[in-house]
C-alpha cells in the first residue's frame, strides 16, 4: 500500500496537469488580490456608506485579513471545482490511457490500488489548500498588511486583527474538510463514468446543485441539518461573533462520515467492476 | 503444466463470447491462439490474466512467484508522459519492487532497449512501447505471459525482432508464452501449440506444423514457364505471372513435383497455402 501510495505521488509529480493545477490556484489568488488592490476601497465605501454617516472608521479595512477573506470564499466554487477537475484526472487519465489494465496485470490488488488513489487525492486536497492558506497570508500581508476584518454575514460583522488571524486559519483548516469531500465525490464519479469530459461535466452539477441546495430551505428539519449541501459550509460560520462550535464540530463531523461513504461506494464499484477500458 | 484454464465460459448479455473454453499451457512452450477478429481471443485472455471474471469455470497456475502471470492485452499501455525508467519504476514500485539501476538495465537488455535514452515514452515508435511493455510484464519474473496480438501494427522488422524475443524468453528463461493473432502466418513459426478459436469455442488444438499442414490444401508453386508444363495442366492447376497454384487430390505434392523435374521444369520453390475455412473450421468465423 504503502508502495502505491510512493507510486502515485511519482506520477503526480511528472504530470503537468499538476503544475497547471497549481498555476491555476495562485492565478485565482492573483485576481482577487490585483482587484483588491484597485477596487477594494471602492467596496468598502460602499459596504460602509451608512454606517461612515453615524460612525467613524479608524485604521485601513482594505487591508490583508479582508484580502484573505475574499481569497478564503473562492472555496465555494473556484478550488473545489479545481480540485475536482484534477483529482478525477487522476483516475479518468488512467481509463484513457489504458494504463490502468498495465497496472491491474501487474501483483497489485484492486482494494490497495483504488484506496491509494482515494488516499494520495486527499493528501493532494490537503496540500492544495495549505498552499492557498500560506502563500494567501504571506502576500496578502506583505502587500496590503495587517487590520481588523469587516465581514457581512447576516449583517456587518467587524474582528480585530488578532482575532481575525486565528478565525481565517480555523476557517481554512475548516474548509479544508470541504474541499476533501468534493476531492472524494470526484474521484468516485470517476470510478462510476470513466470518461473525463463526462466525470468533469457531472462533477461540475454537483458543485453547482450543491451550492443551490445549501441556500434552500427544504422545509425540513432533518434534510436542512443532515442533507450533505448543508454540511459543506461550516468553515463561514468563524465568522459570526460568537463561534459556535458545536454546530462547526457536527457539520465537519456529518460531512466526514459523507466523505467515507462517498469512498466506500467508490471502492465497491471498483472492487466489483471488470477492468475493461 | 503451468497453466490450466478449465470450461471458461463468459457472455455479455445475450451474446456468449466464450464457450467452456479449455487451455492446458506446460511451462517453457509457445502457444498460439488464432481466431478472426471478436472470436473471443482478448476476452479469454483478460480472463487468464485476472482484468475481467469469467462466468463459469476455473483457472489454476501453478507458480510459487510473486507474480504467476504477466501480459500486454492489444497495445502496450504505459504513462506517455514518463522515460522507459519512470515506467518501470512506476510498475515495480506499484508491486513492491525496487528498480535498482542493475534491475533497469537488466529489464531493459532483456527486451533488447537502450538504457540511454531518457524521453518520454510518448516519443517511441510502436515497436520500442511493445519491447518496453513486455519489460514491465517481465517484472517480478512471471511464469507465464500472455500477449494480446503483439505484432499488431508492427513492420515487418518489428515482427521479425518480436518473434526473436519472444522465442528468447521461452527458451533461455523457461517463460510459457501464450500469443494470439488473427494472422496465421504470424505464429506458424513461432508456436509449439497453436489453439483454433471460432465462436467462444477452441475447435482444433495442436502441433503447428501438424494443425497447419492439416489445413494445406493448396500449393503455390514458383519457377520458369510453368504454364507450358503438360503434368500441371493435367491437374488443372491455376498459373499467374511466375507461379502455379494446384490442390493435389489424386496425387501427391511430392510426386508432382517429381514430375515437373522430370519434365525439365525449374522450380524455384514450393509454398504451402493454408486453407482458412479448414483451418477456422468452416463457416463460424
Amino acid at each position: 500500500m504503502i508502495s502505491l501510495i510512493r507510486s502515485e505521488i511519482y506520477k503526480i509529480r511528472k504530470q503537468s496537469k499538476t503544475l497547471y493545477a497549481l498555476a491555476a490556484i495562485l492565478i485565482i489568488e492573483g485576481f482577487v488580490i490585483v482587484s483588491a488592490y484597485y477596487q477594494g476601497a471602492g467596496i468598502i465605501d460602499l459596504l460602509l456608506a451608512n454606517l461612515k454617516d453615524s460612525f467613524e472608521f479608524k485604521g485601513n479595512l482594505l487591508n490583508g485579513n479582508l484580502i484573505i477573506y475574499l481569497i478564503l470564499n473562492s472555496l465555494w466554487f473556484h478550488i473545489p471545482l479545481i480540485l475536482m477537475i484534477i483529482i478525477s484526472g487522476f483516475l479518468t487519465s488512467e481509463y484513457k490511457d489504458r494504463t490502468l489494465e498495465t497496472v491491474m496485470l501487474q501483483p497489485v490488488g484492486k482494494l490497495n490500488f483504488i484506496l491509494s488513489k482515494y488516499v494520495v487525492s486527499i493528501v493532494f486536497t490537503l496540500l492544495i489548500v495549505l498552499l492557498l492558506a500560506v502563500s494567501t497570508f504571506l502576500v496578502s500581508y506583505w502587500i496590503f498588511g495587517r487590520g481588523d476584518l469587516v465581514v457581512y454575514l447576516d449583517g456587518l460583522n467587524f474582528f480585530k486583527s488578532d482575532e481575525a488571524f486565528y478565525r481565517l486559519i480555523y476557517a481554512f483548516v475548516s474548509g479544508a474538510n470541504s474541499m476533501i469531500f468534493f476531492s472524494v465525490v470526484s474521484l468516485t464519479l470517476a470510478v462510476i463514468l470513466k470518461d473525463a469530459t463526462k466525470t468533469w461535466i457531472v462533477s461540475a452539477i454537483f458543485l453547482i446543485c450543491s451550492n443551490l441546495l445549501l441556500k434552500i430551505d427544504f422545509q425540513n428539519e432533518f434534510l436542512n441539518e443532515l442533507f450533505f449541501s448543508k454540511l459543506t459550509d461550516s468553515w463561514q460560520y468563524f465568522f459570526y461573533y460568537k463561534i459556535p462550535y458545536s454546530t462547526i464540530y457536527f457539520k465537519n463531523f456529518m460531512l466526514f462520515g459523507y466523505t467515507l461513504i462517498t469512498m466506500i461506494i467508490g471502492i465497491i464499484i471498483f472492487k466489483r467492476r471488470d477492468i475493461q477500458v | 503444466m503451468i497453466l490450466e484454464a478449465r470450461n471458461i465460459s463468459k457472455s455479455y448479455g445475450s451474446l456468449e463470447v466464450l464457450k467452456n473454453v479449455t487451455l492446458e499451457c506446460h511451462k517453457g512452450k509457445i502457444y498460439g491462439l488464432i481466431g478472426a477478429n471478436g472470436t473471443g481471443k482478448s476476452t479469454l485472455f483478460r480472463i487468464l490474466l485476472g482484468l475481467i471474471k469469467a462466468d463459469g469455470g476455473s483457472i489454476e497456475i501453478n507458480s510459487q512467484g510473486i507474480k504467476p502471470i504477466g501480459g500486454i492485452i492489444e497495445k502496450p499501455a504505459l504513462y506517455g508522459y514518463l522515460s522507459a525508467y519512470g515506467n518501470l519504476k512506476v510498475f515495480a514500485r506499484s508491486q513492491g519492487l525496487n528498480l535498482t539501476k542493475e534491475l533497469y538495465s537488466q529489464s531493459m537488455q532483456q527486451v533488447g532497449l537502450s538504457i540511454k535514452r531518457t524521453d518520454a515514452v510518448n516519443n517511441y515508435s510502436l515497436g520500442m512501447k511493445q519491447r518496453l511493455g513486455l519489460a514491465v510484464a517481465l517484472l517480478n519474473n512471471p511464469d507465464c505471459i500472455v500477449l494480446d496480438e503483439p505484432f499488431s501494427g508492427l513492420d515487418p522488422m518489428g515482427i521479425i525482432a518480436l518473434h526473436e524475443l519472444i522465442k528468447k524468453l521461452s527458451r533461455q528463461n523457461q517463460i510459457t508464452i501464450i500469443i494470439s493473432s488473427h494472422i496465421v502466418g504470424e505464429l506458424t513459426d513461432l508456436c509449439d501449440t497453436l489453439c483454433i478459436l471460432n465462436g467462444g469455442e477452441i475447435i482444433k488444438k495442436g502441433p503447428a506444423a501438424e494443425l497447419l499442414n492439416d489445413s494445406v490444401t493448396t500449393y503455390k508453386i514458383v519457377g520458369n514457364n510453368l504454364e507450358m508444363s503438360e503434368v500441371l495442366q493435367s491437374i488443372n492447376a491455376i498459373f499467374s505471372k511466375k507461379s502455379a497454384f494446384v490442390s493435389p487430390k489424386m496425387i501427391s505434392i511430392s510426386e508432382i513435383l517429381q514430375k515437373l523435374i522430370e519434365e525439365g521444369q525449374e522450380v524455384t520453390a514450393c509454398i504451402p497455402q493454408t486453407d482458412l475455412k479448414a483451418l477456422f473450421g468452416g463457416e463460424k468465423i
